[in-house]
């Protein structure tokens, strides 16, 4: 076999062209221009005298409230995926090794079920719930049990509760993929040599499941630090996340320049988690670092 | 002969073939007959203003000036006009407050005034909508005063202050003060009410800390739907926000405090690089008629900036439609508000975050 021949690009590479184009079409296109902007003065396209500038940058550092938005949004994120993996972990346990079908089906068909109706619609419903003229203070009123309506909405953890309500899902599908590939007779062996059910699955089972459990966390706490919809809903505007400011300078202080900047900070998180799972992934699975 | 039976014969293929061009003809017709129409683009708000806008007001306006209207009411607006090409800009006429509109001006995306020359109505518009705290031209406003249920035992509300009474706490209604009007009029208010008048910034976020506890939304639906459901007691709301459940035994009631009330104007104004110039002040004109006035007025409880307007007796014991009720009006100092907007909001974000 001939150099030339082993380096002839293989034809079913011409496939991965389309997703590759609108890949840099609608991701790498966008986020370079929202990166321009925030070292930009203005629009160049629709003002004459634009300069390149770190005034965005620097009114984030400068003033401590930006910084406390960018932590509340992270903080959000992380109690969002422990309380999400704290329920989908057993979740998802359960329907990797349920032996009936139906009872998978069925499990399956509980998980997809709130996917099935809009993040709008299901955080209204939160909504109803959690008011103070919501279904559990009023029930809780007229038991007597409490006299003032308790405060669930506008709080963090009203937020946590509709985020974690929403992602769930995410990380029981993740996690469940990953278990079900966990040899079952690897628990048993564990067993058979003196272990405790409890510690077969500590020993065993929970350090096989860490790529799952990185994987959905990764994924819960991105869509968690940029949900928009449901903390201005049951934030009330008094939880001020990432997302939430950036809309408010675009729609009222008609600033994208420092909406960019914000949304570069938001992205930078991201992939600075992006990057640390890659670090865990690789020492958990023995190697140094992902190639 | 059984060819030329079996041609004419209607196959599957061809029954579906005629269906789909007859399906695309019906849905494309009016759009090919009216190609040659001029299109003005315009914003609008949503809601009962939207439903009139396109069932009656919008098509009258198209059958006289011959042309088609395109109405966006999908907001924010400023936006979109900040991002679209200052020599094609997506509007012709922009309709939004007139906080919003200043800061347009400011950018240059809208020309300040209107000229009297091309809108003949302008001359029989109430000072306020032409005034020098407006750009463009005010076609309506609304009364920013107090929204209260009347099934509370609240007793009378005569004030702005009694706001700050302790007995609304839990109750009180206010807004997310960077992104909507009537809450950023209502900050000025507080200026007004505890300091040397609305400039006074710093009075101002005093009375707004002693405001806690309040629920805040982020524009006046919201604000109407807590004050129905019983979850605000006594909230800043504008007239028509009220008003416009009359006829429903809502146990709500407007409250025009004697301090007087904000306006909330309805502002139209034309952007530079309109190429639709003429249809656009056609327009402005057509909004400013009496009879176009009187509809919207009596469909959406706004106050008609015309002064000739005569709206039936029931909206004119309660609308703002004479020389004295107007002149009660504050109006707002918009372009000063918008040069310190982000120290503002800053400012108030940090008072009212949880």
């Amino acid at each position: 076999m001939s150099d030339a021949a082993t380096r002839r690009p293989n034809g079913l590479a011409l496939f991965i062209l389309p997703s590759a184009l609108l890949f840099a079409l609608f991701f790498l296109l966008p986020i370079g221009l929202m990166a321009l902007m925030s070292v930009l003065t203005g629009n160049p396209v629709v003002a004459p005298k634009v300069a390149f500038t770190t005034r965005h940058y620097a009114r984030m550092f400068d003033d401590p409230y930006y910084l406390e938005v960018i932590w509340t949004t992270i903080r959000i994120g992380l109690v969002t995926t422990l309380v999400a993996l704290a329920i989908g972990y057993p979740l998802a346990h359960w329907m990797a090794r349920i032996r009936s079908r139906t009872g998978h089906a069925l499990l399956l068909m509980a998980v997809l079920a709130p996917m099935l109706t809009g993040i709008v619609v299901r955080t209204f419903a939160w909504m109803t719930l959690l008011s103070d003229k919501g279904v559990i203070n009023q029930t809780l009123i007229s038991l007597g049990i409490i006299s003032q309506p308790l405060k669930l909405m506008y709080t963090e953890t009203g937020i946590v509760v509709g985020l974690v309500h929403i992602y769930v899902p995410f990380m029981v599908l993740t996690l469940t993929g990953v278990i079900g590939r966990i040899d079952e007779r690897l628990e048993q062996a564990a067993e058979n040599l003196g272990a405790s059910p409890l510690r077969a699955f500590i020993e065993v089972t929970l350090p096989l499941s860490l790529p799952g459990i990185l994987a959905g966390s990764l994924l819960v706490f991105a869509l968690a630090i940029s949900a928009y919809v449901t903390p201005i809903l049951l934030g009330g505007f008094q939880i001020m996340t990432l997302p939430i400011l950036i809309y408010q300078q675009i729609s009222a202080n008609f600033n994208v320049g420092f909406a960019a900047a914000l949304g570069i900070i938001l992205l930078m998180i991201s992939l600075l988690l992006v990057i640390a799972y890659n670090h865990a992934l690789g020492l958990v699975s023995g190697q140094r670092e992902l190639q | 002969m059984t060819k030329a039976l079996g041609s004419s014969r209607l196959s599957r293929r061809r029954f579906l073939t005629a269906s789909a061009s007859l399906g695309i003809g019906t849905i494309a017709a009016p759009y090919v007959a009216r190609a040659d129409d001029p299109t003005l683009r315009i914003t609008g708000w949503g809601g009962k203003w939207g439903e009139i806008m396109k069932a009656e007001i919008g098509p009258a306006f198209e059958n006289e000036f011959k042309c088609k209207l395109q109405i966006d009411s999908a907001f924010p607006y400023l936006p979109k006009l900040q991002a679209s090409s200052r020599s094609a800009p997506i509007y012709d006429v922009m309709h939004t407050n007139s906080n919003e509109q200043w800061a347009a001006a400011e950018m240059g995306l809208v020309e300040p005034k209107i000229d009297p020359k091309l809108v003949p109505n302008l001359a029989d518009v109430y000072p306020y909508a032409i005034s020098d705290k407006i750009v463009g031209v005010s076609i309506f406003t609304s009364a920013i005063g107090l929204g209260m249920r009347t099934d509370k035992g609240y007793g009378s509300v005569s004030s702005w202050k009694e706001l700050w009474d302790a007995k609304y706490n839990g109750v009180r209604g206010g807004y997310v003060i960077p992104v909507n009007s009537l809450g950023q009029a209502f900050l000025m208010m507080c200026g007004t009410l505890f300091g040397k008048g609305q400039l006074d910034l710093d009075a101002a976020y005093t009375a707004l800390e002693k405001l806690k506890p309040i629920k805040i939304v982020d524009f006046t639906g919201a604000m109407e739907k807590m004050l129905l459901s019983g979850e605000v007691g006594l909230c800043v709301i504008h007239d028509s926000g009220i008003y416009r459940y009359d006829g429903q035994n809502q146990p709500t009631d407007f409250v025009a405090p004697s301090e007087g009330v904000l306006s909330l104007e309805q502002v139209l104004t034309i952007t530079p690089g309109s190429k639709m110039k003429e249809l656009a002040n056609a327009y402005v004109n057509y909004m400013l008629r009496p009879d176009v006035q009187k509809r919207l007025a009596e469909t959406v409880w706004y106050s008609p900036a015309n002064r000739k307007v005569k709206l039936d007796a029931k909206y004119d014991a309660k609308l703002l439609t004479t020389p004295e009720k107007v002149s009660k009006l504050i109006q707002v100092d918009w372009k000063w508000y918008n040069e310190r907007k982000d120290e503002i909001d800053q400012r108030v974000n940090r008072i009212f975050r949880a």
